[in-house]
């Protein structure tokens, strides 16, 4: 059997900015660190993705995050960035959710790589380690 | 530890988790074989997880001090 890559598959439901951050962040370094890494962003975090959100820094957060903005370290975009520049992270907006909401991947920041169903998300991320936020 | 004659220094001070790692992990991937990068972190979280990058990705600790509170750290591009 040949060998293969190891996989992360991250599933983001908050939208709270805190954990959209740590989401990213061990998205990131996995990528950076030779793990192949699949996002899938679905429910209310999808809310932050959004373009109008996103430039009107309209997020949800408790002190940690209140931190996060004051000192304007770099948000889970740049995070997830980074990841795609230097290794394998692929980021999916969930159709489902997105449908409900009448948003298009165009409405929303340019991290994603497509909309998808999540049996499109479970076939990419067979046997993969998941970590849900 | 000896200081090393290093291809380039990073700067990293002043930055939080996981930047110090992030700009360290660019330089790597631009640089050569056998190039050295010493990066400098002020992030006490760095002393832990470089070292731990450097080891999985299967390059080299060149160099490695502290100088007061900042992390000095040279890592030889070994693929």
């Amino acid at each position: 059997m040949s060998e293969q890559a190891p996989s992360l598959a991250l599933i983001l439901i908050s939208e709270d900015l805190e954990k959209l951050h740590a989401g990213s962040l061990v998205g990131s370094v996995a990528a950076m660190s030779g793990m192949k890494v699949n996002v899938f962003v679905t429910m209310n975090a999808l809310v932050p993705f959004h373009k109008d959100n996103f430039e009107e820094t309209d997020f949800k957060y408790g002190v940690v995050g209140k931190e996060i903005l004051a000192k304007k370290i770099p948000l889970f975009d740049h995070l997830l960035q980074e990841g795609k520049d230097f290794g394998e992270i692929n980021v999916y907006g969930c159709a489902l959710a997105m449908d409900l909401m009448e948003w298009k991947k165009e409405d929303m920041i340019d991290v994603f790589d497509d909309v998808i169903g999540v049996t499109a998300f479970l076939g990419m991320t067979n046997n993969a380690q998941v970590i849900t936020m | 530890m000896r200081q090393v004659d290093f291809t380039k220094q990073v700067d990293a001070r002043g930055t939080y988790c996981p930047g110090p790692l992030m700009e360290l992990v660019k330089s790597i991937k631009r640089g050569q074989m056998g190039d050295v990068i010493e990066l400098i972190s002020d992030d006490k979280g760095s002393r832990v997880d470089i070292p731990e990058w450097v080891n999985k990705m299967g390059h080299e600790i060149a160099n490695e001090r502290l100088e007061g509170e900042d992390y000095y750290i040279a890592v030889r591009k070994m693929k």
